[in-house]
């Protein structure tokens, strides 16, 4: 974490543009534009201005953004919920859609399913998000008019968004699920569970999707840390209050305390989603439990 | 029937149902999302928006159109402007200007209360206006009252008060000036000269109030009952935070918005559908964008090659064209809406579209194959204008390398005189010429005060101080007049045109009303009439 700030810090600070031009608006006396500066302390060294950023840090607090003079912790802790609640409702639509199709494709394998599977896991990859947000906005909300196309509130606001941050983990997902599937369909143990007569439903539940899991669990966790993080292009388009749109208003405006509040949240929600997941490889895959009793 | 078949049949059968259920399932789960709750909209108000979250809405710090729009809802000055940008009372019954052009006299109207019940009184101004002064405040307006007599010396911390701002008596107010400025009481009509009580700083006395703000998602004013003058005739106002034009342009067309800004994308869609097209309003913006040149050092310190830039773009066909004429041709700096005098024809020389006179000159002046660097935001119009200002000025000969910065960057680089060449416009803040040339040509107002084109003649210079010392309309607008001549000579910049804004309304809305600063707009007459 101290080199997460560190790193932040400086290239922050290596970043053209002035934190308080934004601000004074276009006929502040020069003087005035100093005297602001002073307070907000850019005007010190570097060096003085990480130590006083750390000082706050080690007493909670992540400083008030230069614009709104809101507390930015209690606007990250605000915004938070929001951006949880998108993340997980995405991952709602992405796990189950992605590794069915991940299932049914590698089931299917060569096939006309698996092609099509195939293909249009490759566009849920390469569509932008913009470009799928628009196309989404525009066929349910205004064609439709099935969900509102932006704000931010109950579960109606939270659909369009969550569907379109799902596309491209639901692709990725259809595509290691295919090919892991694939992989494990070809091994002699499958053979001997089919000779064994158990049924089909049985032998994908027990014996395939357990040695999938690793893999899609991975996948998983590395979109629900990033989404956890802000998504800023459907944050932006939906007008959905969460991380993504606040970090990315407080590098717009070079709102340092903003900036550095979101990257140490996010770096410390990355840290903990990849350590539940490795917990939970623990629990899913006795081979790699580090404690394993020896035999 | 055999048995294998048999079964076939049963388990197609059985599949059938379950797909119907899952189909069903899915359509009922979407339907109930979509319905579960009713619309959001507050009965009786009506519905903005707004692209960014407003930085704030203390007059005194108010520097973002966001905010400013706002707060000309929320508080009153002591004059205001009419729809014919003439100054007219607000909370100020009258008042009075000495000869000399230095005192201004103000008496209040009796009876004009804050929202916490409190009569306004004089001391309420020299409150308001002192603390925009005060170094505490931090106020990036103190430009508004620095032609106050004493604001040196309180802003120093060697005064106590603004020697300047008098209160007579409770409903007495009066300002000294140092010296004579023509403009000082339009400058009154803006945000930081708004009155606020001294005990609760939030409060205004304006025709609505703040009810709720949730910071990134939506304001809501609410119609202040116990406003001084007329009532709004709607219940509040609800200010909607979209950052993305095209969903504000989807809110509006599902009726979530009552009234938006056209967007350039959206504008053409809307102007051939006959629903929308006897919707659009438009509204002369005083603004003029311009390709500002960098006079203070090689190549564009010769007036010759800025000339030559100028010949050489057909801002015309630009307009005509690329900008879908959704603005007025720009003869100079200044406003055609200000401008109250005609630009001599001989002046003008510069301003018309010559290729071969641009080539002449700067072969003329050895400059052929020039290079120059210009800097423009990275907005995606932005930067189609400024490739085809560089097509116009490559076939003329001068190379033009584009580089493209975010604002606070770019900003920071044209205060600094980094670049050659920039696009850039410049909005009233007040309806006077001076507005367009004091702060951008006056050689005191270098980078961040607005002259980025590091311009400085002395005789413009004095024409200009002469101007705002005028006391008369005529000789104020003689010296603006000779000083923009002189400017549009030297052309320190091409002006490109005054951009005209379009926007939409929906047909319950009526009595709305564009005006050409932001301020100007209290919101008194729209009405919704279902």
């Amino acid at each position: 974490m101290f080199g997460i700030t560190l790193c932040a810090f400086f290239l922050i600070k290596a970043l053209p543009g002035d934190p308080v031009l934004s601000l004074v608006g276009e006929r502040a006396h020069p003087e005035i534009i100093e005297s602001i500066k002073k307070e907000m302390g850019v005007d010190k060294g570097f060096i003085r201005q990480y130590a006083g950023y750390l000082n706050l840090l080690a007493q909670g607090n992540f400083g008030t953004s230069y614009y709104t003079n809101r507390d930015v912790l209690r606007d990250i802790i605000g915004k938070f919920p929001n951006t949880l609640a998108l993340a997980f409702a995405a991952m709602l639509i992405a796990v189950p859609a992605g590794v069915t199709l991940g299932f049914i494709a590698a089931y299917r394998k060569d096939g006309l399913i698996d092609k099509c599977v195939n293909a249009v896991s490759l566009a849920g990859l390469s569509i932008p998000v913009f470009w799928s947000a628009i196309m989404v906005m525009l066929l349910l909300s205004l064609k439709l008019k099935l969900f509102p196309p932006s704000g931010t509130g109950d579960i109606r606001f939270l659909v369009l968004p969550a569907f379109v941050l799902s596309v491209p983990a639901a692709a990725t997902l259809a595509r290691i699920t295919r090919t892991t599937v694939a992989d494990i369909l070809k091994m002699p143990y499958i053979n001997t569970a089919k000779a064994k007569g158990l049924s089909s439903l049985n032998i994908s539940a027990v014996h395939v999707l357990k040695n999938a899991i690793i893999p899609i669990v991975t996948i998983i966790g590395l979109d629900f840390g990033s989404y956890l993080n802000g998504a800023v292009v459907t944050e932006t388009i939906f007008g959905w209050d969460g991380l993504g749109r606040f970090t990315m208003e407080g590098i717009i405006k070079r709102d340092y305390p903003v900036i550095l509040g979101c990257i140490i949240t996010g770096t410390a929600v990355f840290v903990l989603v990849n350590l539940i997941t490795d917990i939970a490889y623990h629990y899913l895959d006795p081979r790699i439990r580090l404690h394993a009793k020896k035999s | 029937m055999p048995l294998a078949a048999c079964n076939r049949r049963l388990t197609h059968c059985k599949r059938l149902p379950f797909r119907r259920i899952s189909l069903f399932f899915f359509f009922a789960v979407v339907f109930s999302i979509s319905s579960c709750s009713p619309s959001n909209r507050l009965d009786g108000y009506v519905y903005y928006r707004l692209n960014a979250n407003p930085t704030t809405l203390d007059p005194a710090l108010i520097t973002d159109v966001s905010g400013a729009s706002i707060a000309a809802k929320l508080f009153n000055g002591l004059v205001k402007l009419n729809d014919d940008l003439e100054i007219v009372p607000d909370i100020a019954e009258k008042w009075e200007v000495s000869k000399d052009g230095l005192r201004y006299r103000f008496y209040l109207k009796k009876g004009v209360s804050f929202i916490n019940g409190r009569e306004v009184e004089a001391q309420d101004f020299k409150y308001s206006f002192e603390r925009v002064l005060n170094s505490k405040t931090k106020s990036p307006n103190t430009w508004v009252f620095d032609k106050v007599e004493g604001e040196k010396e309180f802003q120093k911390g060697i005064a106590k008060e603004v020697k300047g701002f008098k209160v007579i008596d409770g409903y007495t107010f009066e300002i000294k000036l140092k010296r004579p400025f023509s403009p000082f009481l339009s400058m009154l009509t803006m945000t930081p000269a708004y009155v606020i009580p001294k005990e609760d700083i939030d409060k205004g006395t304006g025709l609505f109030v703040l009810k709720k703000w949730l910071h990134n998602r939506e304001l809501i004013l609410e119609r202040n009952e116990n406003y001084f003058g007329d009532k709004a005739k709607v219940k509040g106002i609800v200010y909607k935070i979209i950052p993305e034009d095209l969903t504000a342009v989807t809110e509006f067309e599902l009726g979530n918005l009552d009234v938006i800004s056209l967007p350039a994308s959206a504008y053409s869609k809307f102007k051939k559908d006959k629903q929308w097209s006897s919707r659009i309003i438009s509204m002369r913006g005083l603004n003029t964008y311009y390709l500002g040149m960098n006079s203070s050092r090689h190549p564009f310190d010769s007036a010759n090659l800025r000339r030559a830039v100028s010949y050489a773009i057909d801002r015309k066909k630009i307009l005509e064209t690329f900008y879908e004429n959704r603005g007025r041709p720009a003869q100079g700096p200044v406003p055609d809406l200000l401008r109250k005098w005609e630009i001599k024809d001989n002046s003008r020389e510069g301003s018309e579209y010559d290729p071969r006179k641009a080539k002449e000159i700067i072969k003329r002046e050895g400059m052929s194959g020039i290079k120059a660097k210009m800097y423009v935001t990275a907005d995606q119009d932005v930067v189609d204008l400024a490739e085809i200002i560089q097509s116009y000025l490559l076939s003329a000969g001068i190379a033009v390398d584009i580089k493209q910065l975010e604002w606070s960057a770019y900003k920071d680089a044209l205060n600094k005189g980094e670049a050659d060449m920039f696009w850039l416009s410049w909005w009233a803040d007040y309806p006077d010429a001076e507005n367009f040339l004091f702060p951008l040509f006056h050689s005191s107002n270098f980078g961040s005060a607005g002259n980025r084109t590091r311009y400085a003649n002395r005789e413009a210079d004095f024409l200009i101080e002469q101007g705002q010392n005028a006391l008369n309309e005529k000789d104020r607008n003689r010296f603006y007049r000779e000083a923009e001549e002189i400017i549009i000579k030297e052309s320190p910049r091409v002006s490109f045109w005054h951009r005209t804004d379009f926007l939409v309304t929906q047909p319950w809305i009526k009595g709305y009303r564009v005006y050409p600063i932001y301020t100007m707009d209290k919101g008194m007459d729209v009405r919704i009439e279902r």
